[in-house]
């Protein structure tokens, strides 16, 4: 009998201890029956088929937690910034790029708690004081095989060669700076990345104007995805959502993955809005498995959460970047640099931009 | 004709105009009240605040218009602002004048017809037929695949300047037709006939009786067409590369991108000063051949 009670006190014991624990330490994807009854979230996105993958993803959170669930876009950091300056911010959650949490930590976006938020199956690195990531893509380096037949590009370094591997370029020129296209073309003229000073800008983009005057800098992913299609460029750097659309329309085109660069969408909680709390629910939410598991399937972006298994055709799953041999290949920009130098860059490459 | 107005002021029934116009001018204000208040709270205070701005961010002082005079970029770009407007008014001009012209001459059904062909594309959003151009001029676009069929050597239209000339002059055509036509409908072609019957050529005719009477549209739709062509910025995003980037794209950078308020304000007020003195050195030459062409 004694050693029954014990047993059973025990027992209870632990059963309290894990409720203890499941209360202070939260689940990626779990979120508490009825806990945000009565309340509204706005969550913030770009729209089109990738909000309404990510609405998608949290359809779980918003059925249990009872939380009624607003969708705003697009992301303008120039919005948030009124918003946060005027005291009245009525953006949640906030989906953007690269930079901003960054850029803006502790300024527009708030430092996440996180004994809130579960970040243990996220990809290593990818997470800041002010952001986990949304999901992931890259930026590949696509070419024609029709052009390149039997000597194929295989890294950035054979991008920056026109050389050895002669034809036309394009490169993404929607207006914010890629640290990362920059770092491998100052790579390809022989500087160093790891102690890069602004003076290194200059040379990178001195390469980037080497590739000649036809040089096509594309505005948008469909002006990237036309290109592959009309094959008007030989080689392109690629969004690669795009490049698997391109594919599947029949391009002749495939990528070199050596050195693809990691891009990520970033999930943020602007500074003073209502109910932090509900927001770190939100984005806990969405880290989950099956949630990010529905965010792939519905937008063919990767998921951030390792154990994620998206049911995808062939080549879709071709072009998910999360596999271990592609992020073996994966190349991360040193942010840091981006960030301290942020202003001077940019103008930089938007002189660059504007054909100067 | 104008002499002929002018005297007829002291006679009877203009007295009784100019009452009206009295009474009319103090009922105007509410008249014109709906528009003015549009104005005031949408167009000149979110002005004004730019304007501000621009001298207060960071701090307060010149700073910004020295940062856009300092920099090499923001003059070749506005300078190329400026050219792209001119090539297009010309565009639209030289393709719009006598479309206007035939507007006037022929029958109501046809002018119809010709109108619409104005007004539907005008209907679709800029955007479409922007996309629609991309089609029409890349490498391997219709145009191209015209050219190559003739056995001519391709041309290169896409990401160029000449490219976003095209586009935005077919954007902008709407806006240069209807001034004209709108002045072009009230010329008499009896005078035309008259100056004919005088002994003048065609072109004679045409120079010295039929164009001094449409320059009023003339003036009327470059102007809109060249203002709004300074503000463009989807139609050359879309159609043009580095080398035919304009203002508003780099003002644009500058308040999305780097959340510069200031520098964005600064280049906006240097963009709209330019356009006023550039009106100002345009608005005699809209007035001269009236005066030359009347009695006083």
């Amino acid at each position: 009998m004694k050693t029954k009670i014990g047993q059973v006190t025990a027992l209870g014991l632990l059963m309290i201890a894990t409720a203890a624990l499941a209360q202070s330490k939260p689940v990626a994807g779990e979120v508490a029956e009825g806990s945000l009854k009565d309340k509204t979230l706005t969550f913030v996105s770009y729209g089109g088929i990738y909000q309404d993958g990510q609405i998608a993803a949290l359809k779980e959170f918003v059925d249990k937690s009872g939380v009624t669930l607003l969708s705003d876009g697009p992301t303008e950091i120039s919005k948030l910034q009124a918003q946060v300056e005027s005291g009245n911010v009525t953006w949640d959650v906030v989906d953007t790029g690269d930079f901003p949490p960054y850029v803006y930590c502790g300024k527009l976006f708030q430092k996440l708690d996180f004994s809130k938020i579960d970040t243990s199956n996220i990809p290593q690195g990818q997470i800041s004081d002010c952001s986990v990531p949304a999901m992931n893509y890259g930026v590949v380096l696509m070419y024609n095989t029709e052009k390149y037949k039997d000597n194929p590009p295989r890294s950035w370094k054979d991008f920056f060669d026109i050389e050895k591997f002669p034809g036309s370029r394009a490169l993404e020129g929607s207006g914010d700076l890629s640290g990362g296209m920059i770092e491998q073309a100052l790579l390809a003229a022989g500087g160093s990345v790891e102690n890069m000073t602004v003076a290194d800008i200059d040379k990178a983009i001195e390469k980037v104007k080497a590739l000649g005057p036809d040089t096509i800098f594309w505005k948008t992913g469909a002006d990237s995805q036309q290109l592959a299609e009309s094959g008007e460029a030989d080689m392109i750097a690629m969004w690669t959502g795009r490049a698997m659309t391109a594919v599947k329309n029949g391009a002749a085109y495939t990528p070199a993955w050596q050195d693809w660069l990691v891009v990520m969408d970033q999930m943020t909680i602007p500074m003073g809005v209502k109910d932090p709390d509900a927001a770190h629910a939100l984005i806990n939410a969405y880290v989950g498995k099956s949630a990010q598991e529905t965010l792939a399937k519905t937008t063919s972006y990767t998921p951030i959460h390792k154990d994620a298994k998206p049911e995808v055709d062939e080549v879709t799953a071709a072009f998910m970047t999360n596999t271990p041999d592609k992020l073996k290949l994966g190349y991360q920009q040193n942010i840091k640099f981006w960030v301290e130098n942020f202003e001077v860059a940019n103008e930089k490459w938007n002189a660059l931009m504007a054909g100067n | 004709m104008a002499t002929i107005t002018t005297d007829s002021r002291n006679t009877g029934p203009a007295v009784a105009a100019d009452d009206r116009r009295r009474w009319f001018r103090g009922q105007a204000f509410w008249l014109v009240a709906p528009a003015l208040l549009l104005l005031v709270v949408c167009l000149g205070l979110p002005l004004a605040i730019m304007t501000l701005r621009s001298f207060s961010e960071p701090q307060w002082g010149w700073q910004n218009y020295a940062w856009f005079f300092g920099t090499p970029v923001n003059l070749t770009v506005l300078q190329r602002t400026f050219a792209i407007s001119a090539w297009v008014t010309l565009v639209c001009l030289i393709a719009g004048y006598p479309y206007a012209y035939v507007m006037t001459a022929v029958g109501p059904k046809m002018r119809l017809v010709l109108i619409l062909c104005v007004l539907v594309p005008f209907w679709v959003s800029g955007v479409v037929r922007t996309l629609a151009w991309v089609i029409l001029l890349q490498d391997s676009g219709v145009i191209n695949s015209v050219i190559r069929a003739v056995g001519l050597s391709p041309v290169k239209l896409i990401r160029t300047q000449t490219g976003v000339v095209i586009g935005m002059a077919q954007v902008l055509l709407p806006f240069m037709i209807l001034p004209l036509y709108s002045v072009m409908k009230t010329i008499d072609l009896r005078l035309m006939q008259a100056a004919r019957s005088l002994g003048a050529s065609p072109a004679r005719a045409f120079a010295q009786v039929y164009l001094p009477l449409s320059l009023p549209g003339v003036y009327a739709g470059a102007i809109i067409v060249f203002i709004l062509a300074l503000g463009f910025y989807i139609t050359p995003a879309l159609l043009g590369g580095p080398r035919s980037t304009m203002l508003s794209t780099l003002i644009q950078n500058q308040v999305l991108s780097l959340l510069n308020w200031g520098r964005g304000g600064a280049m906006g007020v240097v963009l709209l000063i330019a356009t006023f003195v550039l009106l100002a050195l345009a608005a005699p030459l809209s007035r001269q051949p009236h005066k030359t062409g009347s009695t006083r």
